[in-house]
């Protein structure tokens, strides 16, 4: 009994570290550089799909299938997400900031489309099965293949959050950090700012197209219902709850908003008549979008928050009236 | 190819075009991209449901329909009330979410992100309370008649387009002719110096919620008449209605309605050469291609 | 003694809550009155009449316009109360005709007095009136100003306040905009003037306030200061006394 509860433990806890790793590539986006992407959903969406068509084994009537080691995997998923984020920031960061976010929005759906549509190479509605995951020699033994993916997974996020601790101290972040405070004083340094912000932007998709991968492997089976926009809509609250611009909150964030979610889906289908669930669950949609609001006028900090990114963007600027 | 693609085509960009000059004025003179602007859309749709209901339960003459079309009395009644009522919502949505991020000199990302979870609370409100089974105004079967020119159109859809067509020559008379129209363009170019001319900046504010509503309202009935009414109606024509919004160039009322003829039309011809299953694309392709090639539109003033 | 035009008490304000530009100013103008603001660069002149005209927000004091208090009125409420601002910059829309210039501030009139209202200012800048459908920013440097003067004068404001129309304008335009103003005022509106040019606003005006760091330093007629060696060097940028010389 206790066994089964680690197992099912290493389990919750594997998935929220997943959701962490989209959490960081946002706070990348939007913590450290104020872009806001409404298409989390479809970067991740293609870190998944490259990453199941470089390593499952060949299957008829389906393009790719290499058969190559999962690492390979997600190294290719996080680059084609990255490349993916390059094209739509290279297209629409020199403009005004919300073309962005509509731009986003149409990779969203337009990716959606794809992964719907393109059934030769994405398997349809299906989705692709027999993803190989890690460990999976170890598939008979539920505890230890729990442990050992929690661990890896883990691995995963901390090298992740040391490498970003890391960039943001470094001069690349404390230009980031100098045009998000004051774009014009950076320029006058002969900063560019749309240089930085594209690679930041890159780097963010990259990221989560490295979570969709590491996702994928660990469930072994992907299917276009994964990557909707509620999933962008998750990984949003996780950021601004956990307080954006902080790497611990944005990890933390996701562990506490995934066991929220997980906990109150669970409650819904216990104390819900299984008529009424789907009506249940878009209650439960309600409140995130409500929250979002509620986080954005009451607590522009976050939750946890020990940032003051989202602060100075919501804080008083007149700046259009000086002199 | 079937040139009846024309008339679908036309159709469905009358009802982006609505939907796009309300995305319009909203970005041209609030200044920031309106997630919730689709949700308007199915509100308005829903809203009129139940009071057509409501209204047909009162007196069955109501329901019964009027001359050639699908619907009776009670849905051109209800679509009045519902635009009231749309309106009143976008307007108390102002007045407690983005009106205070306003006077608070929030960043314009800001605005957009309370927009998104706006969106994502009003649709799943919807859900919650209509269910996301599809709902129909009118039970009635329609038989589309020829219109010359081997097209064929149903009484409701030619309605509709002269509904559409009436309500953007109004707008762009109330932009180029009146003194709320004027104050309306001298907000979208400066807001500072309107108030120093003795604009009431506010107000105009209300006023261009209202009109964007209103219209969404509109476009979203007509959609529900014309196809089905679903919770997530307004939130797929949302891509097209941005699409259409900065193809026309933001802040151009003519340039919203033909952008988004332009886009109702290339969605039909993709559905005829390409396959039905890529029709969302093309509202992508398109906004890539205005952005790549002329990213302030066909009408817009340079920014 | 008859009461001021406009007068501020105690004022100050600033784009910034804890940060005032305008610190403590009591600004007195008397009616008819055309007055010039100086000062160096930075000392809050622009602010104060931006504060004044409801741009610039307020923390405290206030501000009096004849008996009546208009601190906390909103910019577009003082147009009623017959104040008038010509910002310094983008003071004209652009993208509206000439005309829809003039009719947008016209709509705080009644009805029936706007056209003839447009029709006198027409009579007065026939520059405009030839080309009044065209977009206002196709409209040269000298005539944006005279524009955005006419907008002001709609309303036949009480106080009229300009902030710097000189700035960009060659010397040529410059007096001729200094001489309307000497019109205007002539025809009995007080008039408010923020200047760096120095010479050419002393020329017209009666009384000169210098504004140093926020505060009034010194106050006097416009001869007198013109006339004052220590005070041109000090805060007006020339050494030699300057000669009033009528446009």
């Amino acid at each position: 009994m206790s066994l089964d509860l680690i197992a099912y433990a290493a389990f919750f806890l594997t998935m929220a570290l997943t959701y962490a790793i989209m959490c960081l590539g946002l706070n990348v986006q939007w913590g450290q550089t104020g872009l806001f992407n409404v298409g989390i959903a479809a970067f991740v969406a293609i870190g998944a799909y490259v990453s199941a068509l470089l390593t499952t084994p060949d299957a008829a009537g389906r393009v790719g299938g290499y058969d190559l080691p999962i690492a390979v995997g997600w190294i290719g998923g996080a680059l084609v997400a990255g490349l993916a984020a390059w094209l739509v920031g290279a297209l629409t960061i020199r403009l005004r900031s919300d073309y962005l976010a509509i731009a986003t929005f149409g990779v969203a759906v337009t990716v959606q489309l794809c992964v719907l549509n393109l059934q030769p190479l994405t398997g349809g509605a299906f989705g692709i099965g027999f993803i190989p995951r890690p460990f999976g020699n170890l598939a008979s033994d539920p505890l230890a293949f729990g442990l050992s993916n929690l661990a890896l997974m883990a691995a995963v996020v901390l090298a992740l959050y040391l490498a970003l601790q890391h960039l943001a101290k470094s001069p690349w972040g404390r230009v980031l950090r100098a045009i998000r405070e004051d774009e014009t004083a950076a320029q006058a340094l002969g900063k560019r700012p749309i240089r930085f912000r594209l690679q930041a932007f890159t780097i963010g998709g990259a990221i989560m197209g490295l979570a969709g991968a590491a996702q994928g492997h660990f469930i072994g089976f992907i299917a276009p219902d994964n990557y909707l926009p509620i999933l962008t809509f998750q990984v949003w609250a996780m950021l601004i709850v956990g307080g954006s611009g902080n790497n611990r909150g944005a990890i933390l964030g996701a562990v506490l908003v995934w066991g929220l979610w997980a906990l109150s889906a669970a409650a819904v289908s216990a104390f819900v008549p299984p008529e009424q669930q789907a009506r249940a669950a878009s209650l439960q949609i309600v409140m995130i979008g409500v929250g979002l609001c509620l986080i954005l006028l009451l607590r522009p900090r976050g939750i946890l928050g020990a940032s003051n990114a989202l602060a100075s963007l919501t804080g008083r600027r007149t700046r259009k009236f000086k002199e | 190819m079937n040139p009846q693609f024309l008339m679908d085509g036309l159709i469905a960009g009358a009802m982006i075009g609505l939907g796009a000059i309300g995305v319009t004025l909203t970005y041209s003179i609030l200044r920031f991209a309106n997630f919730a602007h689709g949700e308007l859309l199915s509100w308005g749709a829903y809203l009129a449901l139940a009071l057509s209901g409501g209204l047909g339960l009162l007196s069955t003459t109501l329901s019964m329909p009027i001359g050639p079309f699908s619907f009776g009395w009670s849905l051109p009644l209800a679509t009045i009330l519902a635009i009231i009522l749309t309106g009143l919502l976008a307007l108390a949505v102002d007045a407690v979410l983005f009106g205070r991020l306003r006077s608070r000199g929030s960043a314009v990302i800001i605005l957009v992100m309370a927009s998104f979870g706006v969106s994502l609370a009003l649709r799943s409100l919807l859900e919650f309370i209509f269910t996301s089974k599809p709902a129909y105004y009118t039970k009635a079967l329609q038989i589309a008649v020829k219109i010359g020119g081997g097209l064929r159109a149903t009484p409701d859809q030619l309605l509709s387009l002269g509904v559409a067509l009436v309500a953007v020559v109004a707008i762009h008379l109330l932009m180029t002719r009146t003194d709320i129209g004027r104050s309306m363009r001298a907000v979208s170019e400066n807001p500072a110096l309107a108030g120093i001319a003795g604009v009431d900046v506010r107000r105009v504010i209300r006023v261009v919620w209202f009109i964007g509503a209103a219209l969404a309202c509109i476009a979203g009935i007509m959609t529900g008449l014309l196809v089905q009414i679903r919770p997530y109606l307004g939130h797929d024509l949302l891509l097209p209605l941005f699409a259409a919004a900065i193809l026309g160039g933001i802040g151009s009322v003519p340039g919203a309605m033909i952008a988004g003829l332009i886009v109702g039309l290339s969605e039909a011809a993709a559905v005829q050469l390409v396959g039905a299953e890529w029709r969302a694309a093309v509202s992508f392709v398109i906004l890539v291609a205005v952005l790549l090639l002329r990213p302030r539109g066909l009408f817009g003033r340079a920014a | 003694m008859t009461v001021p035009a406009l007068q501020t008490l105690a004022l100050a304000a600033g784009y910034e809550p804890d940060l005032p530009i305008v610190r403590g100013v009591d600004l007195s103008v008397a009616p008819g009155e055309l007055l010039v603001l100086l000062g160096p660069n930075g000392a809050g002149k622009s602010t104060l009449v931006k504060a004044i005209a409801g741009v610039v927000p307020v923390h405290s004091g206030n501000v009096l316009l004849g008996t009546r208090d208009i601190t906390h009125i909103a910019a577009h409420g003082k147009i009623g109360e017959g104040l008038a601002f010509v910002p310094q910059t983008e003071n004209i829309f652009a993208t509206l005709s000439i005309h829809e210039n003039l009719q947008l501030a016209a709509a705080v009139l009644p009805r029936s007095r706007r056209g003839e209202k447009i029709a006198s200012l027409y009579q007065r800048f026939p520059d405009l009136a030839t080309k009044s459908s065209r977009p206002a920013g196709t409209l040269s440097g000298g005539q944006r100003q005279m524009l955005a003067v006419a907008r002001a004068l709609i309303i036949d404001p009480r106080v009229l306040i300009l902030d710097e129309p000189s700035a960009g304008l060659s010397p040529k335009i410059v007096a001729e905009v200094f001489s309307m103003l000497k019109e205007i005022n002539a025809d009995g509106v007080t008039i408010i003037l923020v200047e760096q040019n120095v010479k050419a606003a002393l020329a017209i005006a009666s009384r000169a306030v210098i504004l140093v760091e926020g505060k009034i330093r010194h106050e006097g007629a416009a001869s007198t200061l013109l006339g004052d060696p220590i005070i041109a060097k000090l805060y007006l940028g020339t050494s030699q006394p300057q000669e009033a010389q009528q446009p």
